[in-house]
C-alpha cells in the first residue's frame, strides 16, 4: 500500500534544484503590465482630494484606476461586501489601497505609485481595543454568548476563585513567497489567472464579480504557493481582481505581487485578542466554574473575522472539562489591517488563555500544574461534553499526555528545573506540558465539501486532480497517495497537476486543516469508482464477483489470471470503458448553530501534547528552548515524514508567536513592524536545542482517509508550551504568578522578572 | 552600462540599468527565477548566491557591482546529476513550501567551503581552532536564511549528512 | 531607487577623483547603503565602488604594534584574519549580521554610516584607534559625531583603521532579533594606562563612552567594581524593540559581562 509512506514532496526534486515555479516565476508573455497599489496613509478618513496627474504622467504609466473606473463590483471581501477593492471615499486604515497603477515594469508602478497627491479629511481612529469598546465599534449587534450551566453561580459557591486577564499579539504570516497573481485575457473576455491563493474558487467568483462575468468566465490555477498558513485565504483577492481589471481596460496580461513591506503593510494578520477569565476551583485544582470574556481585534473590514472569533470561543475549553461555563466574545471593528486567518484560526488564542487558567491555578495552590491539567482533562468514557454540546468520543488525551511526561522523563526533569533554580542566581530554568484538543472541520459547515477528477491515460498514467491546493504541507503527495493506493499502483504513475477551477469546482479554501480529510475522501471516491469499472469489467470476463478482483503492486489479479495494470487499462480503453471520473466527498454528521453556540460543529477532535524546558536569563530577559518532547496525534499517518514536518513546523511557528513576533502600531496606526528587519520570526538558531517529536500510533475512530487525522493547524498549539514554561521560570524567580502576555518578549521577561523582585524596571 | 556577469559558467553581456540589484538581474534579465525574491531588504536569504565562491544576499547588491565575477544560481548546482546536499535536502524533508530552498542549498553550498577553508563564526569557542559541526554551529552559519515553514530540523540534518558525506 | 551613475575605480586616486563629483556617494559593500537607496532614503548621483581597489583591503600588524585594517576589508576577513591579534575585535565582526552581510559588508563602510546600532563604532572607540582617511588622521574620540555623523567631509574615503591592541578586550552584544543589530552593544578594552568602555546601540547620541564606569574599572577590573553605576535612562533610544529603560539596564548589564569574560 502506498499510503503510511514516508515519502518526500511531490516536487522535492523541482525544490531542490529551483525548478520548482511560483506564480512570479511562470514567464510572463511579452507585453505584461505589472502593478502597484497607491495606499492610504492615514487611519480614518474622507478622502477630499485625489491628485494623480503626476502618476499618470510619470515614466512606463499605462493607466491608473481609482473606484470610480471599475466597471463592475467594487468588493474583494470573502462575503460581506465591505472591503473594495479601491477606497471608494473614505479610508480605514493606514496602508488601504486608494488607486491602482499599471505601468510597463514592476519598478516603474511603484515608483508611480508614491506620486500620488491624496488628500484627507482625518476622522477619529480606533487603534485599540479600549477604544474600539468605548465606541461600540463592531461586527454583529453585540457580543456572542455561548454558556452552559450557571458558571457566576458555581463560581460563587467554588471553594477557590481567581480572575486575570492576558493580552494575547497578533501574529504576520510572513509567507516568504509574498502575495502575487497574474491575469491572462482571453477571447470573448474570459480571463485565466494565476494566483498564489489558497481559495481559487473564492478568487474566481471575486473576479467574476469584478468583470461582471459569470462565473464560468473565469478560469483560476494554482500550482503551489511559498507558503500560506492562511494569509492567502482571502488575502489574494486584491491582487486577482486588480489583475483582471487591469487586463480588461488595457487588454494585456497583467501581473502584480506586493513587496515586503507593502505586504506587511495592506494584509490581514491574526487577530490579537485581549481575554479575561473568572474561575472557581476546587483544592485539586478541578474547574467548578469559568468565565471567559474575549474582545477581539478584528480591524477595519469583517473579512473571516466572525468564524475566527466563534472558533477561539470552540477552544475556550481546550483539552479540559468546563461543568459551568460562559464564554462572552466581542469582535471589535477598528482601523487597522483586516485581521484574517492564521493557522489555528482563532484556536490558539482560545487555548493559550485555558492554559493560562490552569497554570495560574497550580500556582495559587503550589501543584504541578500538570497535575492540574490532568484534574481537568476529558475523560476518555466519552461521558462529557464540550461547552456548546458537542460529546467528547475521542478523547486520549489523559493516555497521551501520560505517555509524554513518562517519554519526555517529565517528573524528573521538574526536579531538576526546581535543583537547578535552587542554586543559579541568574538563569533560571522552566518547564510545562500542555496538551492540545482541536476540532476538525469547517464550522460553516457546508464548506465541508471536496471534488476530485482523476483520469487514466491509454498507456496506463494516472492524471490527478482535486480542490485542495499546496503550500508546502505536503497535501499533493498524500492525495496522490491515495490515489496510487487505490489503484494498486506505484506513485511515479500519478502525475499531480494545478489546481483549477476548470477541472474541479466549487471548492473550498484550503484551510481548517481540511486539505487531506475532505481532498483525499473525493479523491478516493473518483478512484473507486474507475476501478470498480475496471473490476467489473474483469469480473465478466473470468465469471467472479467485482470485489474478487485485486489491484496491487502495478498488477491486477482475478481468478488465476494475472495483469499488468497496463494491460487492464489498454483493455478497459478498447471496450470502450470511460476511464475519467470525478469523485465526491462531503463530511457527515455535522449540525451547528453558532448564534446558540450549539451542536457538532467537528467530525472528530486531534490530539496532542508538548513539552518544552527553557532557560531565562534573569539579567536581560534572553530566554532560549532547551528542550521540546511533542508526542502528537494524527491517527493512521498517511505520511510520517510529512505529518512530523507538520508538527516540528507548527511548533516553531506557535513559540514564535508567543516569544519573539511581536507586531507595533504607533499610535497614528501605522504599522512600524513593516519587515523582516524589525518583525521576528524564528530562525535556525530558535529551534529547541534537543527536538522529538513522535506520532501517536493509534488510528482516528472518526471514519476519515485511511483513518488518519489532520495535521495542518494542530500542532502549532504545542509552542504554548514554551510560554508556560517561561512562566514557570518567571515564577521561580519570586512569590507571585507572573501573569505573561504574548508575546513574552525579551523586554517583558525581565520586567516580569523585576517585578518578582520588587524592583520595577 | 554595460556589464558582463559570469552565471554558472556562462558569460551573458548585458546592459543594465545601475539600479538593478544582482537578483533582479538574475531573475528578469536572465530569467533565473531559481533564485527567490523574499524579502529584498537582506533579510530572509531567499536570494542567496555564490559570488566567487562566497555567498551574498543578492538583493543586497547591485549587478552593476559584480562585472567580471563568477556567479553561481541554484540552477548551476547540481546541473549534472543532483548534490549530495541537494539529496540529502529530499532525504530529510529540509522544505516543506520550498520557496526558501535554493537560498539555503546555496547558503549551504558556500557554508561548507567556508568550513573548508577555515572561516570562523561566532559560536566557535576558539577562533583559531578548526570549527566542529555542532548543531549551534550550522544554525549559527545559517542563520541568514529564514524558513517560515520552519523545517530547520530538516535543514540542519541534511547539512550535516552531507557535511559528513564529504569529510 | 533614484538614478545615479556608477564608478568602480580600481586605483584609490580615481576613486577620490570620482568622488569629487556633485552629490557622489562612497560605496562599501552595500550592505547599509543599498537597502538605504532601495527606501529612497538615499539620493546620490553617482555610486563610487570601493570594492575593486586592492590597496584598500587587508591586514596587517604595524612595527608599533597596531593592528590595520584596510577600509574596504570584509567582517569575515576581520573575522578570520584578526583573531591571533586580537580576538574581541575578531569575534565582534564574526557577529555582525549573518554570514551573507559579513561576505560583503567593509568595517569602512560600517564607520563611515555610523548607524547608532553598528559594531564596529564600540570596538573602534573602546580601543582608541585612529581612522585614516586619504585626507587626515582622526582619533576614535573625535570621529564620532552622533547618530550617522561623522568627521569625514564630502568625499573622504577610510583607507584604513589602526587598532592598539588592548591587553584584554571583549565585545558583549545583545542582538534586536529581528535585524540582528545591537540592541546594545558594550566593548571594553583594558590598557596599561587604563579602561575604555564603548557603548553602541543604546544611545541617541550615537556610540559612547562610559566614563564612570572607566574609572571603575581602571582600579579594579572587575565585574563587580562597577557597584551600583548605571547608566541614565534619560538620552537612551526608546523604540519598538526597547524602551530607554531596558538599553540603561542592558548598558549595566552587559559592562559587567564584558569585564568578566575579559578578565
Amino acid at each position: 500500500m502506498t499510503v503510511a509512506k514516508p515519502l518526500p514532496h511531490d516536487a522535492a526534486l523541482l525544490h531542490v534544484t529551483g525548478q520548482a515555479r511560483y506564480v512570479d516565476d511562470i514567464p510572463a508573455p511579452v507585453g505584461t503590465l505589472h502593478l502597484a497599489f497607491g495606499l492610504s496613509a492615514v487611519a480614518h478618513g474622507r478622502i477630499t482630494g485625489m491628485d494623480l496627474d503626476a502618476v499618470r504622467a510619470a515614466p512606463g504609466v499605462v493607466a491608473v484606476l481609482t473606484a470610480e473606473d471599475l466597471p463592475f463590483a467594487n468588493d474583494v471581501s470573502p462575503g460581506a461586501h465591505d472591503e473594495p477593492l479601491l477606497a471608494d471615499g473614505t479610508v480605514h486604515y493606514v496602508g488601504q489601497p486608494i488607486f491602482l497603477v499599471v505601468a510597463e515594469t514592476h519598478l516603474a508602478a511603484r515608483k508611480a505609485a508614491r506620486l500620488g497627491r491624496i488628500t484627507y479629511e482625518e476622522l477619529p481612529a480606533l487603534l485599540t481595543i479600549d477604544q474600539a469598546l468605548a465606541a461600540d465599534s463592531r461586527f454583529e449587534s453585540g457580543p456572542r454568548i455561548w454558556s452552559r450551566g450557571d458558571a457566576a453561580a458555581a463560581i460563587a459557591i467554588a471553594p477557590r476563585m481567581i480572575e486575570g486577564t492576558m493580552e494575547i499579539g497578533g501574529q504576520e504570516h510572513f509567507y516568504l513567497e509574498g502575495q502575487a497573481a497574474f491575469a491572462l485575457p482571453q477571447e470573448n473576455g474570459d480571463v485565466v489567472v494565476q494566483s498564489s491563493t489558497q481559495h481559487p474558487t473564492e478568487i474566481q467568483h471575486k473576479v467574476a464579480e469584478a468583470l461582471g462575468l459569470p462565473m464560468s468566465g473565469v478560469r483560476v490555477e494554482v500550482r503551489r504557493m511559498g507558503g500560506g498558513f492562511g494569509g492567502k485565504e482571502s488575502q489574494g483577492n486584491a491582487l486577482a481582481v486588480a489583475c483582471a481589471v487591469a487586463a480588461r481596460a488595457t487588454g494585456r496580461p497583467c501581473k502584480m505581487r506586493y513587496d515586503r513591506d507593502d505586504d506587511m503593510v495592506i494584509t490581514g494578520k491574526r487577530h490579537d485578542f485581549r481575554i479575561s477569565y473568572r474561575v472557581g476551583y476546587d483544592d485539586q485544582g478541578r474547574v467548578q466554574g469559568i468565565e471567559f470574556l474575549h474582545l477581539v481585534r478584528c480591524g477595519w473590514a469583517m473579512d473571516l473575522s466572525l468564524p475566527v472569533a466563534d472558533r477561539a470561543m470552540l477552544h475556550a475549553d481546550n483539552a479540559y472539562f468546563l461543568p459551568h461555563v460562559r464564554i462572552e466574545s466581542h469582535r471589535l471593528r477598528t482601523n487597522t489591517q483586516s485581521a484574517t486567518a492564521f493557522r489555528g484560526f482563532g484556536g490558539p488564542q482560545g487555548i493559550v488563555a485555558v492554559e493560562r487558567v490552569m497554570d495560574h491555578i497550580a500556582h495559587t495552590l503550589n501543584r504541578d500544574p500538570l497535575e492540574v491539567r490532568q484534574a481537568n482533562f476529558y475523560a476518555p468514557d466519552g461521558s462529557q461534553s464540550t461547552p456548546y454540546g458537542m460529546r467528547v468520543t475521542d478523547s486520549i488525551i489523559g493516555d497521551l499526555a501520560a505517555r509524554l511526561a513518562e517519554t519526555s522523563d517529565y517528573h524528573a526533569r521538574r526536579r531538576a528545573v526546581a535543583e537547578w533554580n535552587a542554586t543559579n542566581p541568574v538563569l533560571k530554568k522552566g518547564i510545562a506540558l500542555t496538551p492540545v484538543k482541536f476540532g476538525i472541520s469547517f464550522t460553516l459547515s457546508h464548506l465541508n465539501q471536496a471534488g476530485a477528477l482523476v483520469h487514466v491515460y491509454q498507456d496506463g498514467s494516472i492524471h490527478l486532480n482535486h480542490g485542495g491546493t499546496e503550500m508546502g504541507q505536503g497535501l499533493f503527495q498524500k492525495v496522490a497517495q491515495v490515489a496510487a493506493a487505490g489503484f494498486g499502483v506505484d506513485i511515479s504513475r500519478v502525475r499531480i497537476s494545478a489546481t483549477d477551477t476548470g477541472k474541479v469546482p466549487n471548492t473550498s479554501a484550503t484551510a481548517a486543516s481540511s486539505g487531506s480529510d475532505l481532498n483525499g475522501m473525493a479523491v478516493k471516491a473518483a478512484v473507486d469508482t474507475i476501478r470498480q469499472r475496471l473490476a467489473e469489467m474483469l469480473a465478466q470476463e473470468h465469471q467472479c464477483a467485482p470485489a474478487d478482483v485485486h489491484f496491487a503492486d502495478d498488477r491486477v489479479t482475478v481468478g488465476g489470471a494475472d495483469y499488468t495494470f497496463e494491460e487492464v487499462i489498454h483493455r478497459a480503453y478498447t471496450q470502450r470503458i470511460s476511464l475519467s471520473a470525478t469523485g465526491f466527498y462531503k463530511t457527515p454528521d455535522l449540525s451547528w448553530d453558532r448564534i446558540k453556540g450549539q451542536g457538532r460543529p467537528f467530525f472528530y477532535f486531534a490530539y496532542g501534547a508538548a513539552v518544552s524546558e527553557v532557560v531565562l536569563d534573569t539579567l536581560t530577559g534572553e530566554s532560549r528552548i532547551l528542550r521540546t518532547d511533542i508526542l502528537h496525534d494524527v491517527g493512521a499517518s498517511l505520511n510520517p515524514a510529512l505529518d512530523i514536518g507538520q508538527v516540528e513546523g507548527g511548533f516553531v511557528q506557535g513559540a514564535g508567536w508567543l516569544t519573539t513576533e511581536e507586531l507595533v502600531w504607533d499610535d497614528k496606526g501605522r504599522l512600524r513592524t513593516h519587515a523582516p528587519s524589525t518583525y521576528k520570526i524564528p530562525a535556525c538558531g530558535d529551534r529547541p536545542r534537543v527536538f522529538n517529536v513522535a506520532l501517536w500510533d493509534g488510528p482516528n475512530r472518526a471514519d476519515t482517509i485511511y483513518k488518519s487525522k489532520a495535521v495542518g493547524e494542530p500542532p502549532f498549539m504545542h509552542g504554548i508550551s514554551v510560554l508556560m514554561a517561561l512562566s514557570d521560570a518567571v515564577a521561580a524567580c519570586g512569590p507571585d504568578y507572573p501573569a505573561l502576555d504574548g508575546p513574552a518578549t525579551a523586554e517583558r521577561l525581565l520586567r516580569a522578572v523585576r517585578r518578582q523582585v520588587g524592583h520595577e524596571l | 552600462m554595460n556589464i558582463t556577469l559570469r552565471v554558472n559558467g556562462e558569460s551573458h553581456d548585458l546592459d543594465l540599468d545601475p539600479r538593478v540589484s544582482l537578483l533582479d538581474a538574475l531573475r528578469h534579465h536572465l530569467h533565473l527565477t531559481g533564485t527567490k525574491k523574499g524579502c529584498d531588504h537582506g533579510q530572509c536569504g531567499a536570494c542567496t548566491v555564490l559570488l566567487n565562491g562566497r555567498r551574498i544576499n543578492a538583493c543586497l547588491t547591485l549587478a552593476c557591482m559584480h562585472d567580471g565575477d563568477d556567479i553561481t544560481t541554484i540552477e548551476g548546482i547540481g546541473a549534472d546529476g543532483l548534490t549530495p546536499l541537494q539529496q540529502a535536502f529530499i532525504e530529510h524533508d529540509g522544505f516543506q513550501c520550498g520557496y526558501c530552498t535554493p537560498g539555503q542549498i546555496c547558503s549551504a553550498v558556500g557554508m561548507a567551503e567556508e568550513l573548508r577553508q577555515g572561516w570562523p563564526s561566532h559560536v566557535t569557542d576558539d577562533l583559531t581552532a578548526d570549527p566542529e559541526l555542532t548543531r549551534d554551529e550550522i544554525a549559527e552559519r545559517m542563520s541568514g536564511n529564514l524558513c517560515r515553514c520552519s523545517c530547520y530540523p530538516g535543514i540542519v540534518n541534511a547539512i550535516r549528512q552531507s557535511l559528513g558525506e564529504q569529510a | 531607487m533614484y538614478n545615479f551613475d556608477f564608478a568602480r575605480p580600481d586605483t584609490l586616486q580615481d576613486a577620490q577623483a570620482a568622488l569629487r563629483a556633485d552629490d557622489a556617494q562612497a560605496l562599501g559593500g552595500g550592505q547599509t547603503l543599498i537597502p538605504t537607496l532601495k527606501q529612497r532614503l538615499a539620493a546620490p548621483a553617482i555610486l563610487v565602488s570601493l570594492t575593486a581597489i586592492p590597496e584598500l583591503k587587508g591586514i596587517c600588524l604595524a612595527d608599533d604594534g597596531r593592528l590595520c585594517i584596510g577600509g574596504a576589508t570584509t567582517h569575515a576577513t576581520v573575522a578570520r584574519e584578526a583573531a591571533a591579534h586580537y580576538p574581541a575585535l575578531a569575534q565582534l565582526a564574526g557577529n555582525i549580521g549573518d554570514p551573507a552581510v559579513r561576505n560583503r559588508g567593509t568595517i569602512g563602510g560600517s564607520l563611515a554610516n555610523n548607524d547608532p546600532s553598528a559594531c564596529y563604532p564600540a570596538a573602534v572607540l573602546a580601543s582608541g584607534a585612529t581612522v585614516i582617511t586619504d585626507r587626515q588622521e582622526v582619533a576614535a574620540d573625535d570621529y564620532f559625531q552622533g547618530m550617522f555623523a561623522t568627521a569625514l567631509g564630502e568625499g573622504e574615503i577610510i583607507t584604513e583603521v589602526r587598532f592598539p591592541v588592548p591587553q584584554a578586550a571583549n565585545y558583549q552584544k545583545f542582538v534586536q532579533p529581528a535585524s540582528r543589530f545591537a540592541l546594545v552593544g558594550v566593548f571594553v578594552a583594558r590598557f596599561a594606562h587604563g579602561v575604555r568602555v564603548a557603548v553602541t546601540g543604546a544611545s541617541e547620541g550615537g556610540v559612547f563612552r562610559w566614563h564612570k564606569a572607566e574609572a571603575a574599572l581602571g582600579d579594579d577590573f572587575r565585574a563587580e567594581a562597577l557597584g551600583d553605576l548605571a547608566v541614565e535612562a534619560d538620552g537612551m533610544i526608546g523604540d519598538l524593540h526597547g524602551t530607554p529603560e531596558y538599553r540603561a539596564h542592558l548598558v549595566r548589564v552587559l559592562t559587567g559581562r564584558a569585564v568578566t569574560a575579559a578578565a
